[in-house]
């Protein structure tokens, strides 16, 4: 679970760090993920592990081309215009989403999907180790593209301040359009990775998109490694919960656990433990 | 008594006159009791999106509360003149709950923080069976005649509607408007922002614990999904943005729109009318955040500036 909640909240994490925007389209892009994956599996016999092979690109170009058009024109004004720019993509996402492909629930039947493996005693479902090893792998990728390479670089630094990386001749408007379409590709990949997992319908994603906010809260708003963290945290957090309250009420953890760290810890883990290093 | 308050007025007396001039049109009386509710329900969310600059995405749960404690109440026998003023009141105390720790969260943090206390709520109401039946729903047996429903829903809305225009010249306005506009600066100048803002919620949750006695009253059952659903709580925050956030009259024009657009789409295919808000959302935001009132001044300030022109080439 643990890798599952951090690949689909990689996205959300960067989208913060460098727009400084709450993409509250995300569970949108998650679902679609979900259901190109079917599609293509459906129609075409794509096979559902080489689906982000094309998810990927084109929800980049998606993202990009949303931040291009939409996003940009309201970056300057307050939060909440931003907030609701992106709800009401997320409406369009979903309603479009129930009129092409109703509301009927799908889900991605293969060999794989179904296979176990034995590992020390222990019955595993194969997709469930593949998407950890996902989660951990996009957890790698991403942290050496942020810190070696050229672009990484450049978007850390328009994360980190955005009028001191124009100075140092970052162009700032460029780096953002990639950053949000990275992170519509990134939405995109755990929306298709999720489709492993569990069956879908349009309204997909908005319960698993709250787990995300609370994730990427937990974590901190912008680091990668404290998503990870995050993603850990709440996952522990529900199969412990689950032990004393009835199964019906495990989604209840992660909004309760959301209240309380927005309140409590309102830097998030990887904020917290900066300040108390700072001293 | 001013221009818009005579306006008020004639219309107010029109609406007062339609079931008895057309005690047939059901149809007609239905419709216009749905854009009351709505109406009611947009400005009480105005109250603290609107005014105090603080969107909640989760403000069904205010409704619901409403909902089924007057569903409860009544059908344990309660007189309906009880039970829906308790219900305001216990939406409003439920909203002082979980409002006084969520106001510590700022803008896009305390909006996503009432998404989680939205389902929160509709998870709760979800499983504690024993007192809402789950998913399955409560029922009342007999609802009050639909003349008798047009004019509560009528007064509620001006009520509220009244109160709104109160608040808005009101000292307590400006201290919801200063918070708006910058909640550091407000504070600095002597505004308990955090007090202000509650204030603000529990108006904003007794008008909605109302519309949910309305609202049950009216459909004789309600059920988790419908009262407390996040598709509630999306058209609470589309109608005050469809009409003009933060105005006295927006939420109204917005409830008319909205109530059209889905009584427009409802035959037809569902979910087209919010793919149809969605774009409407978008749109607005992106090219005239104050909303179709917004587009009206920018209209009239337009042939002002033409009759101007036109005046000064005659002279």
């Amino acid at each position: 679970m643990a890798g599952l909640y951090a690949s689909m909240s990689y996205g959300l994490a960067l989208i913060y760090g460098v727009l400084k925007i709450i993409n509250l389209a995300n569970a949108g892009f998650l679902m679609l993920g979900a259901y190109v994956t079917w599609w293509l599996f459906t129609s075409y016999h794509v096979h559902p592990l080489l689906a982000p092979l094309v998810i990927v690109p084109a929800f980049f170009f998606l993202g990009w081309g949303l931040e291009r058009t939409l996003v940009r024109r309201v970056l300057g004004a307050e939060p909440i215009i931003s907030l609701l720019l992106l709800f009401g993509v997320w409406l369009v996402l979903q309603n479009t989403a129930y009129v092409i492909w109703t509301g009927d629930t799908r889900s991605i039947e293969t060999p794989f999907v179904e296979a176990t493996v034995n590992v020390g005693g222990l019955q595993l479902a194969v997709p469930r180790l593949y998407v950890f090893a996902m989660g951990v792998l996009v957890l790698i990728a991403l942290q050496l593209f942020l810190t070696r390479t050229f672009l990484g670089r450049a978007i850390r630094a328009t994360a980190q301040d955005r009028d001191a990386a124009r100075l140092v001749g970052v162009d700032v408007e460029r780096v953002m359009g990639i950053a949000f379409g990275i992170g519509i590709a990134l939405a995109g990949f755990g929306g298709s990775l999720l489709s492993l997992l569990f069956s879908f319908t349009p309204d997909f994603g908005r319960t698993l998109s709250l787990k995300s906010f609370c994730i990427v809260v937990l974590g901190g708003l912008d680091s990668i490694v404290g998503v990870a963290f995050g993603a850990l945290s709440l996952a522990l957090a529900e199969a412990f919960g689950v032990r004393y309250m009835p199964a019906s009420l495990q989604n209840l953890i992660s909004f309760v656990v959301l209240v309380v760290v927005l309140i409590a810890l309102p830097r998030g883990i990887a904020g917290t433990v900066r300040a108390l290093r700072r001293g | 008594m001013g221009k818009p308050a005579a306006y008020a007025a004639i219309a107010l007396a029109a609406l007062c006159a339609v079931p008895f001039v057309a005690p047939h049109s059901e149809y007609a009386i239905e419709v216009l009791f749905l854009i009351f509710l709505y109406g009611a329900m947009a400005t009480a969310w105005n109250l603290l999106g609107g005014f105090a600059g603080q969107v909640s995405f989760g403000h069904a749960a205010f409704l619901g509360i409403g909902a089924y404690a007057t569903t409860i109440m009544i059908a344990s026998g309660v007189s309906l003149w009880l039970a829906v003023p308790a219900s305001a009141l216990l939406a409003g105390v439920y909203s002082l709950v979980i409002g006084i720790p969520a106001f510590r969260l700022r803008g896009p943090y305390f909006s996503i923080a009432t998404i989680g206390i939205g389902e929160a709520t509709r998870l709760i109401a979800l499983n504690w069976t024993s007192l809402t039946g789950g998913a399955s729903g409560l029922t009342l047996a007999s609802a009050p005649p639909l003349v008798v429903q047009y004019f509560a829903a009528l007064a509620l809305l001006v009520a509220s509607v009244g109160l709104a225009a109160w608040i808005r010249v009101s000292r307590f306005g400006y201290a919801l408007a200063a918070v708006r506009q910058d909640t550091d600066a407000a504070e600095t100048l002597g505004v308990a922002t955090t007090v202000t803002k509650t204030q603000a919620l529990f108006l904003s949750a007794c008008i909605l614990g109302v519309a949910g006695s309305v609202y049950a009253l009216h459909y004789l059952f309600i059920s988790p999904d419908s009262v407390f659903g996040f598709s509630t709580s999306i058209s609470l925050v589309i109608m005050p943005i469809i009409g003009g956030l933060g105005t006295v009259t927006g939420p109204l024009i917005g409830a008319v729109v909205y109530t059209f657009i889905r009584e427009q789409f409802a035959a037809t295919l569902a979910n087209v009318d919010l793919l149809a808000f969605g774009i409407l959302l978008i749109a607005i935001v992106v090219f005239e955040p104050r909303g179709i009132l917004g587009i009206v001044d920018r209209v009239r300030a337009m042939r002002r500036r033409s009759r101007a022109a036109g005046a000064g080439a005659d002279g």
